[in-house]
């Protein structure tokens, strides 16, 4: 009987799964990029830089039923970005499970150029310069100094992102629509439930679901952050 | 030192003050309509008129029927409800929460609608005509969430009752309200779309394919209740208002016909 | 110590070019004042870029080594031209092929002291690896993190990372600052011996006139962004107009001369000279015919007609005195230059003892020199 009560549905199953692979994926979609904006950020000036920084920011501070909608606009069906994409692919991105996960990525995304780019900017460029002079070219400078040295807050910063896209809400309903199995994501699922009559037990499992798929993510990103600052200082060549 | 800066502290902490004060002053003479999302623009119509002959601030909140059924159960300050079906009026019923003056006060129809410039011609549904032969592969039917919102509600039991539930059932797009549904439909996000017909005539971004047989559902009716156990006299004056024939009249216009009494 | 006898010198890395000389001419803006030196480094040798802080000396270097461009100008190294302003060449930094040993020894953090060494070490120069270590006594260091190293141990590290990466030129960076007196004496001695064994030139930046004198073969003095003299060290340290310069009241000569025995019962050892003059010094661990150098200070030599008796002065040289000049600093003192064979020691002296004396350009005059006054560390 207790097992009865705490196994898992179907339907929640369902839910978890869709909700880790839609935030893996919006992670995957991110991690380059959100690592070239910070690295851009932290080290490099240009004109037009605070404007970046500031269109960065926007996911942060605007409502994500606002950012969902910018989404609709730009790459639904019919949007200045998404018909090329329709167009050329025969693909649209709402009402999909890709379309959730580009929600998700958005809004994850300058929290992730954030702690990225603090971690950039906390490699010391004397070492780096050091690294010039015994023949490293940009290239394995990036790769040997300061991505190593960066490692722990980059992995930080992933798990943050992570979180944020496994808890998005506003702009994936918006964009991507509650489809059960496509976008219905466990924090769409939950609030279906609650708005449905009867169903407040299964919302409340949903509730406890999402607080321990929480702490089992954070927990795994402070584990993974020590282990990389104990790998950093036993490399080797 | 320059005299701005002399300005006393109580000036200014009065200046911040009027308009919070001014604003209690409104507190007695404004009532609260918490009202179903197809209602929208109906009703703010109906606002509008009742105001300009009355002093009083009447504040709509729209939202689905369900939405709005929870939070006046959790506590919401809302004076009237107007839901967009029986079900969740009597929910509230049932959570102790004080009804007084309910009437059916309006219905409307279920239709299907397209995009303004779709190329889908008319036909009525559960004739000849099926929904899903008019709905391409990749393509989704945008209608209201079938489990809570009750035009999503109205459509499952019409979509059922034509016998195009369960090839649907898989390709549905669910909106959090009726409204969120259209958009949808008018975005050309989805081709087709089941809303009311009052929606359908609101907005000229689309355009009504047909409209769903009144025996392929439950009557729509909207009963209208006072929720507030102590409700103010402004509360009471409009809520006869609204089942007056002047306040029917405008609400026609948008679509809407008086319930037919029981 | 005995390890070093048997180093057989480093060499650069084999490229047909045989010269390693460096000439540039840069000018650059800074701050306070331009920049604006014309400068040769000879191919072999320490160079020393000598001068105050501020002076331009690290700005110059760092224009050599390419982390900085110059206004104008040009910098070239053998027949490689690393920079010219004017046909808008800059070999970037990695390809210089020029060793930097900075201030702050930049270990990376995140390899271990093994890792540090071989982070730009080509094959080539696996061959090189123990040797290296063992002249810079860092081989029980190998496995260790840098953040565990001591400031000199991590210098040290830093040296040997530059060198194994086989650059053309090292160019250190003030590498004594921020130590202090014990372990500073004992990386000057690790400079020593490796810049005596090391076949590439070396740019040596410092402000300690001292150290100096114990590493330098050559001198270009900086002050203000220009060069004030340069040349061979011996010879700018006898020019009596640099004297406050160079040094003031621990103004030194260094002399070269060769070891010829040791005495255990007195832990003293016989050195002899180009013109076959000996002295005694305290002991050194060097076995017979090894060539040392020492350095006395100005203030520790004094002057007689002839070796007097019942002295402590263990050393009598027999000089002829070239020069006498008043001191810039001590108005009650004369600068004397005086010529043993075919080397040049400096004595300060007042200029009552002079007159006194009748001391003269061109007389024969006894330079006593206190034993302990030898500082043959180096």
């Amino acid at each position: 009987m207790l097992f009865e009560a705490i196994a898992l549905s179907d339907a929640e199953w369902q839910a978890i799964t869709l909700s880790l692979k839609i935030a893996g994926s919006a992670v995957g979609w991110i991690l380059l990029p959100g690592i070239a904006v910070a690295w851009l950020l932290a080290r490099h000036e240009f004109r037009g830089k605070a404007l970046l920084d500031g269109l960065l920011h926007l996911p942060l501070v605007l409502p994500p039923v606002v950012v969902g909608y910018l989404l609709l606009l730009s790459l639904g069906r019919n949007g200045w970005l998404g018909q090329w994409l329709y167009q050329g692919f025969g693909f649209s991105l709402p009402f999909t499970w890709q379309g959730a996960a580009v929600a998700g990525g958005v809004m994850a995304f300058p929290l992730l150029v954030r702690a990225v780019r603090l971690s950039l900017e906390a490699v010391d460029p004397k070492l780096e310069a050091a690294a010039g002079t015994l023949g490293a070219n940009r290239w394995r400078v990036l790769f040997t100094i300061t991505l190593p040295l960066a490692i722990p807050g980059l992995l930080t910063g992933t798990v943050l992102a992570f979180a944020r896209a496994l808890s998005e809400f506003g702009a994936t309903i918006t964009f991507a629509s509650n489809i059960p199995g496509e976008t219905r994501t466990l924090p769409l699922a939950l609030y279906t439930l609650i708005q449905t009559p009867g169903k407040e037990a299964a919302a409340a499992r949903l509730c406890v679901l999402s607080i321990v798929i929480a702490m089992i993510s954070l927990m795994a990103s402070e584990w993974l952050a020590r282990r990389a600052r104990k790998r950093l200082e036993e490399r080797d060549r | 030192m320059p005299s701005a800066h002399r300005i006393p502290l109580y000036l200014l902490a009065a200046v911040f003050f009027i308009p919070v004060a001014a604003h209690a002053v409104d507190l007695r003479t404004q009532v609260q309509v918490y009202a179903a999302a197809s209602m929208t623009d109906a009703m703010n119509a109906a606002i509008q008129s009742y105001e300009s002959d009355h002093d009083v601030d009447i504040v709509p909140v729209y939202a689905s029927s369900s939405t709005l059924a929870r939070q006046i159960a959790s506590g919401a300050p809302a004076d009237l409800f107007i839901s967009a079906n029986e079900q969740w009026m009597d929910w509230l019923d049932g959570q102790h929460v004080t009804l007084s003056q309910r009437v059916d006060l309006l219905q409307n129809r279920l239709v299907l609608i397209a995009p303004a410039q779709s190329e889908i011609r008319k036909f009525t549904p559960g004739g000849d005509i099926t929904i899903a032969s008019q709905l391409d592969d990749d393509r989704r039917l945008s209608v209201g969430e079938t489990s809570h919102v009750p035009a999503g509600i109205y459509a499952k039991e019409a979509l059922q009752s034509i016998g195009e539930w369960s090839a649907l059932e898989s390709r549905l797009a669910n909106g959090d309200n009726v409204r969120a549904a259209m958009a949808l439909v008018e975005r050309d996000e989805t081709p087709l779309g089941i809303v009311y017909e009052t929606d359908a005539k609101a907005s000229d971004r689309v355009k009504e394919i047909g409209v769903f047989p009144d025996s392929s559902h439950d009557p729509i009716t909207y009963p209208l209740a006072v929720v507030n156990p102590q409700p103010s006299e402004a509360t009471q004056s409009f809520r006869q208002w609204l089942a007056g024939d002047n306040a029917l009249s405008i609400l026609s216009c948008y679509g809407f016909t008086p319930a037919v009494s029981d | 110590m005995n390890d070093v006898s048997r180093y057989h010198g480093y060499r650069a890395s084999d490229d047909r070019d045989d010269s390693n000389a460096l000439d540039c001419r840069v000018q650059k803006r800074l701050g306070d004042f331009d920049l604006d030196i014309s400068l040769t480094v000879p191919a072999s040798g320490v160079t020393a870029l000598f001068g105050q802080s501020g002076s331009g000396k690290t700005s110059l270097l760092r224009l050599i080594a390419g982390l900085d461009r110059p206004d104008g100008g040009y910098v070239r190294l053998g027949e490689r031209t690393l920079t010219d302003v004017e046909q808008k060449t800059h070999v970037p930094i990695h390809k210089r092929q020029l060793g930097v040993v900075f201030q702050e020894a930049r270990l990376f953090p995140h390899y271990r002291v093994r890792g540090n060494l071989t982070y730009g070490m080509p094959p080539a120069a696996r061959s090189r690896f123990d040797d290296l270590v063992t002249l810079l006594g860092i081989g029980h260091l190998l496995e260790r993190l840098p953040g565990t190293l001591s400031g000199g141990e991590a210098r040290r590290v830093a040296i040997g990372r530059a060198l194994l990466t086989q650059p053309r030129m090292l160019l250190m960076d003030e590498p004594l600052t921020g130590l202090d007196g014990e372990r500073k004496q004992e990386l000057l001695r690790y400079l020593v011996r490796l810049t005596r064994e090391i076949d590439i030139p070396v740019v040596y930046v410092s402000h300690d006139a001292a150290e100096i004198v114990a590493v330098a073969d050559h001198l270009a003095l900086v002050e203000q962004g220009r060069l004030v003299a340069h040349g061979p060290l011996d010879e700018l340290m006898m020019r009596l107009d640099l004297t406050d310069r160079l040094g003031g009241f621990d103004a030194t000569t260094r002399l070269s001369a060769k070891v010829v025995d040791h005495d255990d019962r007195y832990s003293l050892t016989r050195v002899v000279l180009d013109d076959g003059q000996t002295l005694r010094i305290p002991a050194v661990d060097q076995p017979p015919g090894t060539p040392i150098r020492l350095s006395v200070g100005v203030r520790d030599v004094a002057l007689a007609h002839a070796m007097p008796e019942g002295t402590s002065y263990r050393n009598g040289l027999d000089t002829t005195i070239e020069a006498i000049e008043p001191s810039p600093q001590e108005p009650s003192a004369n600068e004397v230059r005086l010529l043993i064979g075919r080397q040049r020691l400096r004595a300060r002296l007042t200029r009552q003892a002079c007159d006194e004396m009748q001391l003269e350009v061109g007389k024969s005059v006894v330079a006593l020199i206190r034993s302990v006054a030898f500082d043959s560390r180096f």
